[in-house]
């Protein structure tokens, strides 16, 4: 059975959007889980100790840009630079994990993010948490993945 | 006032440095532990180090370790920001030396409480602002 519930993953990504997007925590819902499409977005950290696993947001590439630009403050239609969605992406991924982490009854140790278009290759963990949301109509999905054995890939500080 | 904002991440920097500038600090940046110390053996002098922990080079505990180390430095004040919020994680921050500890994510609001708990009290700041 998995140390972490949907409910609290989900508090957890409403909480960091609250406070560090929108100001309010109505702004991600749930959302029926329809993936996130051809143009995906992934971002990630890893956890290690005791219990090892994983704690991923994915979503679309027009939603990552337009995350990026109101995590930046920057006005609609100014263009983000890759660099600069790659980093908030990133650090979304960093807040969320860390905040997971904080879930489990062992304390272990957060990597750094990593922002690709795909989880990579040798990625052995099994998702125990999958929690698909919403953010003004995009796919938002959060999931926490663990793994059984220390065999995980990581690599770590791509961003 | 002057602070130091030490983060990798590029967007909580700008987010922090904000915030900062909001409540009157003239704000400076490293992107990790070893380049804020670089400022400061550099002769930058700040009232204020926002400090990441999870960083490469240098992390953030490192960091306060060394300055706390340096009697130079004795008058920076250390707050740590960052996403470890474990109680342990907490207590060896401030053993280390921080005087302060923000978990991310965090308002604005609750920065300017922490700095004014510090008596490094903020010029009033817009209402409604995030970090």
């Amino acid at each position: 059975m998995s140390p972490i519930a949907h409910e609290e993953v989900q508090a957890i990504a409403q909480e960091v959007f609250a406070a560090m997007i929108d100001g309010e925590p109505e702004s991600l819902v749930p959302w029926p889980d329809a993936g996130t499409g051809s143009d995906a977005v992934v971002a990630w950290v890893d956890v290690h100790g005791p219990w090892l696993g994983r704690a991923s947001l994915e979503t679309s590439t027009p939603a990552a840009h337009e995350l990026a630009r109101a995590l930046l403050s920057m006005e609609a239609d100014e263009t983000v630079p890759r660099e600069d969605v790659v980093d908030a992406l990133g650090e979304l991924a960093n807040v969320v994990g860390g905040n997971v982490k904080a879930l489990l009854p062992e304390h272990g140790t957060l990597g750094l993010p990593n922002v690709a278009d795909r989880l990579p290759d040798g990625h052995l963990a099994a998702a125990v948490q999958r929690v698909p949301l919403a953010w003004r109509g995009h796919p938002f999905v959060v999931t926490v993945w663990e793994v059984a054995e220390p065999t995980v890939s990581v690599r770590e500080g791509e961003r | 006032m002057r602070a130091l904002v030490i983060d990798d991440s590029r967007t909580m920097r700008r987010i922090v440095r904000a915030t900062l500038a909001a409540f009157g600090y003239e704000v400076h940046e490293a992107e990790h532990g070893q380049a804020a110390l670089d400022l400061l053996e550099g002769g930058l002098e700040v009232d204020l180090a926002c400090v990441d922990w999870n960083m490469p080079v240098l992390d953030g505990l490192q960091f306060v370790t060394r300055v706390r180390a340096n009697p130079l430095w004795r008058a920076v004040t250390l707050v740590m920001v960052t996403t470890e919020s474990e109680h342990s994680q907490i207590v060896r921050a401030l053993a280390a030396g921080a005087h302060e500890y923000v978990i991310k994510p965090f308002t604005a609001d609750a920065l300017r409480e922490k700095l004014e708990l510090l008596g490094l009290v903020p010029e009033p700041v817009a209402a409604g602002g995030v970090a």
